[in-house]
């Protein structure tokens, strides 16, 4: 019988006949893999097939373009997490750093500071300067910012006192009264920086625009239905409408590199996001910074917001809840920056699997008419769900300061106290460019 | 046990339950009946009508009493009515005719100019054109941008497929603005200048034995520190005194403006005194600005032309006084707008004196329905399957912006 007869001796020797010889100067010849790789099946109804549906699901958007990626990311609609950054919920910032993993730094970045010995640049050389000089911010003149600064009063008078209004109407205070004032602020103070900053007279100024963003972070496990015991993504959706928001051409440069952000602490809430309270409700998915993918203008610089009516500080002083009056601010400045920065990013074709390669920067400014809060957004990564994040040490950094007091009050056709810090941090705001 | 039972369905039970009202069948759609008159009183001299006032309860046969008129005697301001017309204290036999941002002028523009002694000129005036084609006023790549900022009002302001008509009319004509203004840099005239919105006009005048008035929020208005200049010479001024006004008998020309008694003669800006911008520049009007009043293009340039006359008579009279011929003329410019389609007006008021109508009369250069471009289509209109007009941004034009600018830029040169 042939198939039981030893294999002969002779064959054995001549089975490897080239082993020995060890020929240096040619490669090893590419093994092409006769078979395909064993994947796990498609269609099968198993975990590993919905894994690779995922992955292939996953790869497909890699490879397609920028718009079609934004449209087959928010294609599925589901119950999500609606995030508003105007909220009256307590300790909201550190809900809010927890779902977007940011991380607060109290202050401004270095560009932006206010004291005379840090900064350097041009400034006119007075040489007999009186006391309680008027400084400047490097790279405008003193002359220019003298303007700036009659041109902010003036806004001021305007609306307080020159024109003839009636008495705001109930919790309409902030349209009737400061909504134009802004306006005119962002406007006036746009125009006339225009000669500093090449990059504001080709930005596009947007009057309540809209702003949304769609992301998922964390997951938790289904606990009733026909899906009991799976995990299932949190999604989160953003709806925001600034005031005002200015965008440009060209991307702002990043205040940190992206390694600094690795040692940065973002706090850990570990209570389910529906206790802050956060409702859900199932919508269509947007993204979007302001205006569709076509438009050149597609980075931010600076948005401007307003309070809305029911926010009161007296009343928060008065019921001993005055830190609570920053946290709003920080929740705010927070939630509105994270979302137009990654809507720009997302515009730029960076998803939760691919992730920034360079950071998006934006700044903001929140406002009542009285009181003013600045804040700076650096996003370092979008990768925030839970396949993503495992090993992913980048943080987002939020910079922001407490709410500085523009002006004392108007009296008899004049503005009382106007301070100049203030105005400075504006002007620098809107002067920063790459 | 015992257990409360209800006889007869609920006589017992009725006012333990709530009421229940199950009358789901009666008539929904009847109309309202008519008001019932109640029943003359007739009164008798000498003859005391007998009433149930006393018995504080209707008896049949016996006369309804007639109580005083109760006052209350503390001031609430949820019920309060108002006193008729003629016991206010602002009542004047004479009435006066308003126009308001809500009128609709029936005879238009040739209305507004008779209410204003003022002779038409169609085409913007010379100076502005020379401006218009001036290199050295165009905003670099003015075309390429002022595309981007048509395709960025009518396709990509929105997250859906395209934003509705009031909202891109605003938007393109802040765009536009927003243009115009980054020329600040080589223009530096352009920074005595602010923007308001919300302000209430209020001027009067007489004309013939009437007297008019234009009372009303109606715009944007861009204000200036210096005033326009002026834009046609004392020859031409004097010229249009032999000009003679289009009546259109047998229509009124207060038709259409509203009648009231009871009004204030008053001149006001809309802002205090002491103003740092106190020369109006332009108005810019919106014509989906007000949803319930839509007004077509000939009225809506009416109400173009009334209010910058409005503001420039204001003006003219805190400057110089009431009723005389002005030796340095207002001009304010208008521009309107309704997303596509522009009117352009340049108004220069010579004289505030326009009871009679003879003499020196005010000038209005207007350009009518000038397009910015052709059609904004999100999908192209195919006909028995050819593109007739293809998707996005067609037709553009650039000599539009090129007025707007130069009307923008009109004093600031």
């Amino acid at each position: 019988m042939a198939a039981r007869t030893r294999l002969p001796l002779l064959f054995s020797k001549n089975l490897p006949p080239f082993k020995n010889q060890k020929l240096a100067h040619t490669e090893a010849a590419v093994k092409e893999p006769t078979y395909p790789p064993i994947v796990p099946s498609l269609t099968a109804k198993s975990k590993s097939a919905r894994g690779r549906q995922v992955e292939d699901h996953v790869k497909k958007i890699c490879a397609s373009p920028v718009d079609e990626k934004l449209s087959l990311i928010t294609r599925i609609q589901r119950k999500k997490f609606v995030v508003y950054p105007q909220t009256f919920a307590r300790n909201a910032d550190r809900w809010y750093q927890h779902f977007t993993k940011t991380a607060y730094i109290p202050g401004l970045p270095e560009r932006f500071a206010l004291d005379p010995e840090k900064r350097t640049g041009v400034e006119k050389e007075e040489s007999s300067l009186p006391a309680g000089a008027q400084t400047t911010v490097p790279g405008v003149e003193i002359d220019a910012f003298a303007d700036i600064r009659s041109l902010v009063t003036r806004m001021i008078l305007q609306e307080h006192w020159h024109m003839k209004k009636r008495k705001p109407f109930l919790y309409r205070e902030q349209e009737q009264m400061v909504g134009p004032f802004l306006r005119n602020l962002v406007t006036g103070l746009t125009y006339s920086l225009a000669k500093y900053n090449p990059l504001l007279p080709l930005s596009s100024l947007d009057i309540d625009p809209q702003v949304n963003f769609y992301w998922r972070r964390g997951q938790r496990i289904i606990p009733k239905g026909h899906r009991r015991g799976r995990q299932e993504p949190t999604r989160f959706q953003i709806d925001d409408q600034p005031h005002s928001q200015i965008r440009i051409t060209q991307q702002l440069p990043q205040f940190t590199s992206l390694e600094a952000s690795y040692a940065a602490e973002v706090p850990e809430v570990a209570f389910a996001p529906n206790l802050m309270p956060l409702f859900r409700r199932q919508y269509d998915n947007n993204i979007f910074t302001g205006a569709k993918l076509p438009d050149p203008a597609c980075y931010g610089h600076t948005q401007f917001h307003l309070v809305p009516d029911r926010y009161h500080r007296d009343r928060m002083a008065r019921q001993q809840q005055s830190d609570q009056v920053e946290v709003f601010l920080r929740a705010n400045g927070l939630a509105s920056l994270f979302a137009w920065t990654g809507a720009q990013a997302m515009y730029q074709g960076f998803w939760n699997h691919e992730d920034v390669t360079r950071p998006f920067v934006s700044q903001a400014v929140i406002t009542d008419g009285q009181f003013f809060s600045f804040f700076c957004y650096q996003l370092n990564t979008v990768a925030l769900s839970v396949e993503t994040d495992a090993n992913n040490p980048r943080k987002n950094l939020l910079w922001g300061t407490e709410s500085l007091r523009l002006y004392e009050s108007v009296q008899d056709g004049a503005v009382v106290g106007l301070n100049d810090d203030v105005v400075k941090l504006l002007v620098q705001f809107l002067v920063n460019q790459p | 046990m015992w257990r409360r039972l209800s006889t007869h369905g609920g006589a017992m039970a009725s006012h333990l339950q709530a009421r229940r009202h199950f009358a789901v069948s009666r008539c929904l759609t009847a109309k309202v009946p008519p008001e019932r008159k109640p029943r003359e009183r007739v009164e008798i001299p000498g003859l005391e009508m007998v009433t149930y006032g006393e018995r504080m309860h209707y008896v049949p046969g016996l006369s309804k009493p007639v109580h005083p008129q109760w006052e209350r005697d503390y001031k609430d301001p949820r019920h309060y009515r108002s006193p008729p017309a003629h016991e206010m204290p602002l009542y004047k036999e004479k009435p006066c005719y308003v126009y308001n941002q809500r009128t609709s002028a029936l005879e238009g523009v040739r209305q507004a100019l008779w209410l204003t002694k003022t002779k038409l000129i169609c085409g913007l005036p010379p100076q502005l054109l020379s401006l218009a084609e001036s290199p050295a006023n165009q905003i670099p790549d003015q075309d390429e941008r002022v595309q981007n900022a048509i395709k960025h009002a009518r396709f990509w302001d929105t997250t859906e497929e395209r934003p509705g008509k009031e909202k891109y009319s605003n938007t393109l004509l802040l765009n536009l603005l927003h243009l115009c203004a980054t020329l600040q840099s080589s223009h530096p005239a352009i920074g005595r200048r602010i923007l308001a919105e919300k302000y209430s006009l209020a001027a009067t005048w007489k004309r013939g034995e009437d007297l008019f008035q234009i009372r009303g929020q109606n715009g944007l208005l861009q204000n200036c520190m210096d005033p326009l200049p002026e834009v046609s010479g004392k020859q031409e001024v004097g010229d249009t005194a032999d000009h003679v006004l289009e009546t259109f008998y047998p229509v009124s020309p207060t038709i259409d403006l509203q009648k009231v008694n009871v009004y204030k003669e008053m001149n006001c800006s809309g802002f205090r005194g002491d103003y740092p911008y106190p020369h109006a520049h332009t108005l810019y009007f919106l014509e989906g600005a007000d949803p319930r009043c839509k007004l077509r293009p000939e009225q809506f340039r009416a109400k173009m032309f009334m209010f910058t006359f409005g503001n420039a008579l204001v003006r003219a009279h805190n400057l110089y006084g009431p009723q005389r011929v002005l030796d340095r003329p207002v001009t304010v410019q208008a521009v309107g707008t309704n997303g596509r389609i522009f009117q352009f007006m340049v108004f220069q008021l010579n004289t505030t004196d326009l009871s009679g109508d003879d003499g020196i009369k005010n000038q209005v250069w207007l350009d009518e329905d000038v397009e910015l471009y052709d059609f904004a289509k999100v999908r192209p209109l195919i006909k028995k399957k050819q593109v007739k007009v293809p998707a996005g941004l067609a037709g553009y034009k650039p000599e539009t912006f090129s007025k707007f600018l130069a009307l923008y830029l009109h004093g600031a040169v």
